[in-house]
């Protein structure tokens, strides 16, 4: 397996980037999760009314948070079980734009994440001129969507470590990915 | 610890890794060179100089990851340790050109790093001589790298874009903070800045022609744009030239891209030109800008939200200059979506040889396209304009550029043509108004690249520019022109295409491929042949391989043609279908094999061993019922064509069919049945029997039609019928044998209804009456299997039970072959069904029970228990004393002689048998006899007459006298004296000594004895027994004198008096000669005839 440097990237870095993560550790990749919005934000008791927290919150802290707050509620919509899950891999969400390691591969979960994936990139100057491919896969914010996307991205990933020349097999590898999960990709290659 | 032992430690350390490395293998040594460099450059970096060697040395090592490493190493050196740098350039430039890719994209990448280290440390540092060195190295290096641009391996190229935008920003003037070219002190003879900011130049026209090159791949595409942009934001003075080959680029997105692609390109395209937007740098671009912002699809909503307030606000100034030309925004932007689309449909156009050198257009920023649109739609306009160009701008010789590049324009003076010289014009005019105009040449330049220039390769194009003046076009010829060829030959396809689009107003934002001299899309090429054609086409096809049997056997495809022809009839249209079928049915004989395949095709279908993904299948289809229709086709149109050369084949036919076909449907079997009925019975029976036979697992669904002819009218189809059932009943699975029973018993029930069943009748006369016949043919299936399953005597026995009277007596004439049959199987026992019968008698069945008894008897004695078994129901439910009769010699002597008054009252051919059974006469199996014949005897004297009628009696006794074998003398010698001793004279002693006497004269003596002791009885009181003793004296003759002298006086008067003569002359009654005997067959008593 190549030592491709993964990072799977969604808005609060809960859901869908850690269920990828924890799939993705399992099957021995080197990877990342992040998200990219603002605050983590977790749905609350109303739509209008979601929980936020800052990143590097630990997950714990949250799971004890929502705990207090209405433990029924939180264990019957699974967010005390994905907390609980999140806490296991890491210890609190990180923000993407925070991040200065290097990555080979970035995947994100949705289009508005990849945009802001690529809004950072644009917005600073390369240094290094190393590249980094952007990979973004549509996956809906929901228990059972992330799953599924955790198996998409496990395959795509899996795919581009089998590659040994990812740069130049990205085009067409991507193209069959999408064509086998018939979802729509978008990527881009920026540079750190 | 203190700092100078760390260090000492340090490099006691770093020369134990560096040995060790040295020593070790792949990952071990890259663990301890990745330490080596760690160290090396972090806590030890005074050692650098005397250690770098070390690490430098791995530079040729096997292994990519060391190779790496070292590049990495190289590259911290060079950012932190510049001095170093004519030590490791050389490096550098090795590794540049390494074998493995990774290696050469990780130097490239090392490589913008450290040209940039060259540059600052060149600036700064003293030393001339290695400075030149260093800079001839990064020199070929760069040259190296610029080469790479057309690499085979896109990543490669990907680097080498990269690296190249950092080679054009630091090769650029600039007046920023940013380290450039100027910061380098001009002093250094051997850099010229001139020439390096012009090959800046070059290399960024190189960039943009890259950009916008038709065989970029989308990620190179995107890295390029996003080089471009870069350029752009720090280097303000390529911004213009960046804006239109983005704008070039929405409009001819290369074709080799996926939708997904596409969609990917103009998002990247999208925020790249946003985060432009947001650029300072940008400021004086935001009109062009905000153009190509909605170009790309954006609303202006979505631009106001983009652009920051300040640079809105010379926006609205712009706007308003523009409505002093009575234009409102909002129309505006209405008045160029749909242009656009029209600019795009000529994209193929819009990058032609154009020389708009020679195009003067008025220096004005209130044009816009449409107002030029609508003066290049004047004639006079443009006629004045290309008057005046030519009159002011007409060099006296052709250029040479000119020659080579010059295009005729193949749709001038159409409206696609004059709106996208409108477009160039448009940009033009704002590039000169908007911007301060780089050198003209320039900008003539990159529309001037014609399609022909896109053949040289880029590195050419570099050559080209650095050589300046030579001109390396040289191509071949030939190639280039069937390019052409080809190319005009695509664009005349794709301008109908386009023609057809038009018609449906299409999204301004989307981009039209432009098309590309190499690259051959099929559908954009060809359309969709409409579906009738296309069925027509599939038929003639179809027909074609049909026709050609000869040519693929001969060819050695005829297995592959098969295959093609079972595809194609069983995956296609009814017509296809039809047409192979009918192929197959002209010649069945050859083509069967060919029908078969067929057959298992559809079968497969059937099965769902679908061959088509599931998107192919038609919702529609029923595999089964194409299955069934091909298999009944074939049976029913081989079956009935007239042809009388068929006719002998038929049958080959039909038996391979249904045979070898995988499955047979309930139409094919019903088919099968109905062919019973016709000429083909014989056939048809033997086809269903084997079908039963060959196909266990499906025996269940088609033994019915050949159990069903066991009631065929016609005894041949019945006999046949019943004999293959029989046969697939002997090895027939349980489902099969449960079939044929339920059958069977059905049959067997119809003869318990009063009137024949329409199963029976269905094709016989109208009239429904049982005959003999038909209570046959009911029976005869039962019968038949009733050697292989003797339960059924159960279910005989139920109907039998409730069935009329000639029912009955024809069950028990069928019944009694397969009866002794089953009994003659097993002799001396009694079957276990029968047993259970005879527990369990049905009502009704008792004269069944009898005659099955009767049977198991026949041929060998009764077993005890069926002997219990028919005692108990003597007993209890038949009161018959024949059903005893079977079972007689099982019975004791009590019993025989309690039944024995019965016994006698029966028909005399009745009692005949019985007497034969209790004599033994027929007797095979020498079994003792319960009774001999001397009690049997004794036995009927003594039946109480009240019981039995004495006639019935006395016909008994004649019938044992009539046994002279057995009723020997000695035997009935035996009963008389038996029956001399009973205390009541027994009524017919007397009748039976007379008889004994007539058959055995000795027996005299005997006789006389009984006499004398019948007086002592006083036999004159019983008139019965007297008159027998009389006669009896009467027989004897003289021999009874003393018996009569015995005769006391009072028995005198009784005597007759023939008799009583003899006793007067007593004294010489010896010498009387014996009286003659009387003739003994005088006056025989009744019953003795």
């Amino acid at each position: 397996m190549s030592d491709l440097y993964f990072a799977v990237v969604c808005s609060s870095n809960m859901n869908r980037s850690m269920e990828a993560h924890a799939f993705l550790v399992k099957k021995g990749f080197k990877v990342k999760s992040f998200g990219t919005g603002e605050k983590v934000k977790l749905p609350g008791t109303s739509a209008d009314r979601p929980n936020c927290y800052e990143f590097g919150v630990p997950y714990d802290d949250i799971y004890k948070d929502l705990m207090e707050k209405d433990k029924s509620y939180y264990t019957q919509n699974g967010l005390l079980h994905m907390l609980d899950r999140n806490r296991r891999i890491k210890p609190s969400p990180e923000r993407f734009q925070a991040s200065n390691e290097i990555f080979d591969v970035i995947i994100t979960c949705e289009e508005r994440v990849y945009d802001q994936v690529i809004e950072w990139f644009v917005s600073r100057k390369s240094i290094c001129n190393q590249p980094v491919h952007i990979v973004n896969i549509d996956i809906q914010d929901n228990h059972e969507e992330a799953t599924i996307g955790a198996f998409l991205i496990s395959d795509m990933v899996t795919k581009m470590s089998q590659s040994d020349d990812l740069d130049n097999d990205i085009d067409e590898l991507l193209h069959d990915f999408e064509a086998k999960c018939n979802r729509p990709i978008l990527n881009s290659i920026m540079f750190y | 610890m203190s700092k100078p032992s760390t260090n000492i430690n340090a490099e006691k350390q770093l020369i134990q890794w560096i040995n060790e490395a040295g020593m070790s293998e792949g990952g071990k040594r890259a663990g301890f060179l990745r330490r080596i460099v760690e160290v090396l450059t972090h806590q030890l970096s005074a050692m650098i100089p005397m250690y770098m060697e070390n690490v430098l040395s791995f530079v040729n090592d096997k292994s990519t990851d060391i190779r790496k490493i070292v590049i990495g190493f190289i590259e911290e050196l060079s950012t932190n340790f510049p001095y170093t740098l004519p030590k490791v350039i050389s490096q550098l430039q090795l590794l540049v050109i390494d074998t493995v890719v990774a290696v050469q994209k990780r130097a490239i990448q090392a490589a913008g790093v450290i040209y940039k280290n060259v540059l600052t440390w060149i600036s700064k540092d003293e030393s001339v001589a290695e400075m030149k060195h260093v800079w001839e190295h990064i020199t070929k290096t760069k040259l190296q790298i610029l080469n790479m641009i057309d690499s085979e391996n896109e990543g490669i190229r990907t680097h080498a874009i990269k690296f190249l935008e950092e080679v054009v920003l630091l090769q650029t003037a600039n007046n920023s903070s940013d380290f450039s070219i100027d910061n380098i002190p001009n002093s250094l003879t051997f850099i010229n800045h001139a020439a390096l900011e012009e090959e800046a130049e070059h290399i960024f026209e190189l960039l943009i022609k890259f950009h916008n090159s038709q065989h970029i791949s989308s990620v190179n595409l995107m890295a390029c744009m996003a080089t471009l942009i870069s350029l752009a934001k720090f280097r303000p003075k390529y911004l213009a030239r960046v804006i239109h080959a983005l704008g070039d680029l929405h409009t001819t997105l290369p074709p080799t891209l996926s939708q997904s692609q596409v969609n990917s390109v103009r998002k990247h395209l999208k925020i790249q030109l946003i985060n432009l937007v947001k650029h300072t740098s940008s400021n004086d671009m935001i009109p062009a800008l905000m153009q190509l912002l909605s170009d790309i699809g954006m609303t202006q909503q979505e631009i106001n939200k983009a652009i920051p307030k300040e640079k809105r606000h010379k926006r609205v100034l712009a706007l308003a200059t523009d409505s002093k030309n009575g234009d409102s925004p909002a129309k505006r932007s209405r008045l160029d979506s749909p242009p656009n689309s029209q600019e795009s449909d000529s994209n193929s156009n819009s990058r032609t040889g154009f020389d708009d050198d020679s195009i003067q257009t008025p220096k004005t920023n209130l044009v816009n396209e449409d107002s030029l649109f609508d003066g290049l739609n004047n004639l006079d306009n443009v006629l004045n304009l290309v008057m005046s160009t030519l009159l002011n701008n007409l060099p006296n010789e052709m250029p040479s550029n000119f020659i080579n590049n010059y295009q005729p324009i193949p749709n001038a003076g159409t409206k696609t043509q004059i709106r996208s010289l409108a477009k160039m014009v448009h940009s033009v005019v704002k590039g000169e108004s908007e911007m301060p105009l780089p050198a003209p040449t320039i900008v003539t330049k990159i529309p001037l690249l014609s399609e022909d220039d896109e053949k040289i390769t880029l590195k050419n194009a570099v050559a080209k520019l650095q050589e300046t003046t030579k001109d390396l076009q040289v191509e071949n010829a030939v190639s280039k022109l069937m390019e052409e060829k080809r190319q005009e030959y695509l664009k005349e396809e794709e301008r109908k295409a386009k023609e057809k689009e038009k018609q449906v107003p299409q999204l301004p934002a989307i981009p039209k491929l432009k098309q590309k001299v190499k690259l051959l899309k099929l559908h954009e090429i060809t359309r969709p042949i409409p579906k009738e054609i296309k069925e027509r086409l599939m038929l003639q096809a179809v027909q074609r391989i049909l026709n050609a049997e000869k040519e693929a056997a001969i060819g050695g495809a005829a297995q592959i043609r098969a295959k093609f022809i079972t595809i194609f009839a069983s995956s296609y249209t009814p017509e296809i279908r039809d047409l192979v079928l009918n192929y197959v049915l002209e010649d069945p004989i050859n083509r069967i094999d060919l029908a078969l395949a067929w057959l298992y095709e559809e079968y497969a279908y059937m099965q769902g061993f679908n061959r088509h993904p599931v998107t192919l299948q038609k919702v529609n289809e029923k595999p089964d019922q194409n299955y069934n229709q091909l298999l009944c086709a074939m049976v029913t149109q081989i079956c009935e064509r007239g042809d009388p050369l068929m006719e002998n084949s038929k049958e080959v036919l039909l038996r391979k069919i249904y045979c070898e076909a995988p499955v047979i449907t309930p139409e094919a079997l019903d088919y099968l049945k109905h062919l019973v009925v016709e000429e083909k019975s014989l056939l048809a029976l033997e086809l269903l029997e084997e079908l039963c036979t060959m196909r266990p697992p499906r025996a269940h669904k088609y033994i019915p039609a050949l159990v069903s002819q066991a009631l065929n009218e016609i005894p041949e189809i019945r006999d046949i019928a019943i004999k293959s059932t029989v046969k697939i009943f002997k090895n027939g699975s349980d489902a099969v044998k449960k079939v044929i029973e339920k059958h069977s018993l059905l049959y067997l029930g119809f003869i318990a209804l009063d009137n024949p069943p329409t199963e029976l009748m269905s094709s016989r006369h109208n009239i429904r009456v049982w005959s003999d016949d038909l209570y046959k043919i009911c029976l005869n299936l039962v019968m038949a299997l009733f050697m292989e399953n003797d339960d059924f005597i159960i279910d005989v026995a139920r109907v039998y039970g409730c069935a009329g009277s000639e029912a009955k007596r024809c069950v028990l004439r069928a019944i009694e072959g397969p009866l002794r049959a089953v009994a003659a199987s097993a002799p001396g026992t009694v079957p276990p069904a029968f047993q259970i019968l005879l527990q369990d008698c049905p009502r009704g069945a008792e004269t069944l029970l009898t005659r099955l008894v009767h049977i198991l008897t026949d041929k060998a004695p009764p077993t005890p228990e069926l002997v219990s078994r028919v005692r108990e129901l003597y007993a209890t439910r038949v009161s018959d004393v024949r059903f005893l009769i079977p079972i007689l010699n099982g019975l004791s002597k009590r019993e025989i002689l309690a039944a024995l008054p019965k016994l006698v009252k029966l028909n005399p051919n009745v009692v005949k048998e019985v007497f034969n059974k209790l004599l033994g006469l027929h007797n095979p199996n020498n079994e003792i006899l319960p009774v001999t014949p001397e009690e049997l005897l004794v036995a009927l004297h003594l039946i109480d007459p009240n019981k039995a009628d004495l006639k019935f009696i006395i016909k008994a006794t004649g019938l044992c006298f009539g046994e002279k074998q057995i009723y020997t003398q000695d035997v009935v010698s035996a009963v008389l004296q038996r029956l001399a001793e009973e205390q009541d004279t027994p009524v017919l002693m007397m009748r039976s000594v007379l008889q004994a006497l007539t058959l055995y004269p000795n027996l005299g003596p005997l006789a006389l004895n009984i006499l004398q002791l019948l007086i002592d009885r006083e036999v004159w009181t019983n008139k019965v027994a007297w008159e027998g003793w009389v006669k009896c004296c009467e027989r004897l003759g003289t021999a009874v004198t003393r018996v009569l002298a015995a005769l006391p006086a009072r028995a005198l008067p009784s005597l007759p008096p023939h008799l009583a003569r003899l006793l007067e002359p007593q004294d010489v009654a010896p010498t009387f000669p014996p009286q003659p005997v009387p003739n003994p067959l005088e006056p025989l008593p009744p019953g003795m005839e």
